[in-house]
């Protein structure tokens, strides 16, 4: 499957409204890290993105280049469709590589959306105490959980300085510090609610 | 039988919280070769709990016991010795180094000099800090100051050691080597007991739990560390 005409003519219809996928937000920051071709980019996908983000079918990866050209995110390197076996190349555009850096400093709205959905979801149990209190122990549990899987790092003179180690350090202190955010909140949900228990018995 | 019992512990603190419970009904076990943290809030009460824990502050209602002995009956003899509380604070005498900080608590036990200074050299190079040997406090970073703190504790040998928010302060790319410390004296056999108000604090400890309202919560399963003996000979030498 090529990321052809018909999938790119497709996308250009959508193309104003936001594109929400993260595989294609993925991919888009694999062009602009390296230019290359469909195929090559799939398997970098995989490679990088498999424990996170993984693929059903490798043929999305070929739609995602797709409706990122059609958004003109990406486009196509000329001269790179010559030969017996034409491997397009494609590098990202300018707007593209804007794009990409506005999401990434979106991700902060997007876990303001995540949090926002969770308690939101949480608000169906208010009318159920033990319920909630339950679900509540759970959560705290799952977030002591998370915080003692989390792998402490080498000396720095020890350890790997390879990129990829580096990212893993990186997403592995987020979420190690995200954890601490999560038991604090606990915290003050569990002080709301007996406030709230109170008020109602009261 | 677990080296630390708390049964049914309840602490009030009268004068300083007017008359807040601080402690409810906490009851909690630690194996030998455990890492043990306990994650709070401030005013939470999580060291007032570590120094129940050590002996160092009698609980109000509930039984701590220690190797299977009361605390209450052999409280201030077990410190030091069984259970090594490390200072929150490290204060040097005028002009000492952080070698006789080292020495102070085997001194005290009528150590003979040199060999509490072969002990405490072992455990400043233990605990990653033997070119601080001659150093004044001072001289040492945040992450230096804990890593001494914990070789006071560990020259007198204990089975478990209580470190009150060991990473609290300290930069923070010095953290986890701090708790990758306290993770390897656990696999040596060590009880480690620890508190800490940051997440950091939890990473790869055998036992997570939270106290909050006076009550600790949260279990999640033991995933047991193996357990290796710190002192083979010495332990030999008990049994034997």
């Amino acid at each position: 499957m090529k990321a052809g005409k018909a999938s790119g003519d497709q996308a250009e219809k959508h193309d104003t409204t936001p594109m929400r996928s993260p595989v294609n937000w993925a991919l888009l920051g694999l062009v602009i890290e390296r230019p290359s071709y469909a195929y090559d980019l799939a398997q970098r996908f995989e490679r990088r993105y498999e424990e996170v983000l993984p693929l059903s079918n490798i043929g999305h990866i070929y739609t995602a280049l797709g409706v990122l050209a059609g958004r003109s995110l990406v486009e196509e390197i000329p001269g790179t469709r010559a030969g017996r076996q034409p491997k397009p190349h494609y590098c990202a555009t300018p707007l593209g590589t804007l794009e990409y850096r506005d999401w990434l400093i979106g991700q902060v709205g997007e876990d303001r959306r995540r949090n926002q959905l969770f308690v939101l979801a949480l608000g169906a149990l208010t009318n159920e105490p033990e319920h909630l209190r339950e679900v509540m122990t759970g959560y705290e549990r799952a977030c002591l959980s998370e915080g003692m899987h989390t792998p402490i790092s080498g000396a720095p003179e020890t350890a790997s300085d390879s990129a990829s180690a580096l990212l893993g350090r990186l997403g592995e202190e987020e979420n190690r510090l995200a954890v601490g955010a999560k038991l604090e909140w606990v915290e003050y949900a569990r002080q709301e609610l007996k406030k709230l228990d109170g008020r109602r018995r009261g | 039988m677990s080296l630390l019992e708390l049964e049914a512990v309840h602490k009030r603190h009268d004068e300083e919280t007017a008359g807040r419970t601080v402690l409810r009904d906490v009851s909690l076990q630690a194996d030998a070769g455990e890492l043990v943290v306990i994650w709070g809030l401030r005013r939470s009460g999580r060291s007032t709990l570590l120094r129940v824990a050590a002996g160092i502050e009698p609980p109000d209602a509930g039984v701590v016991r220690f190797d299977g002995h009361n605390l209450a009956d052999r409280g201030e003899r077990l410190l030091g010795k069984g259970i090594g509380y490390c200072q929150r604070t490290l204060r040097f005498a005028d002009g000492h180094s952080a070698l006789d900080h080292t020495m102070v608590g085997l001194l005290s036990r009528w150590v003979p000099p040199a060999k509490a200074r072969l002990h405490a050299h072992a455990a400043l190079e233990r605990t990653g800090v033997a070119h601080c040997a001659r150093m004044t406090q001072r001289e040492l970073s945040s992450a230096e100051v804990v890593r001494v703190r914990l070789a006071r504790t560990l020259a007198l040998r204990p089975r478990m050691v209580v470190i009150d928010e060991p990473v609290k302060g300290v930069e923070l790319g010095e953290r986890d080597p701090i708790l990758a410390l306290l993770r390897s004296l656990a696999d040596e056999g060590l009880t480690v007991l620890s508190s800490t108000g940051e997440s950091t604090g939890l990473s790869q400890a055998d036992l997570g739990l939270v106290l909050g309202d006076g009550q600790l919560r949260g279990a999640p399963a033991r995933e047991l560390a193996p357990v290796v003996p710190l002192h083979p000979g010495v332990e030999r030498q008990a049994s034997g």
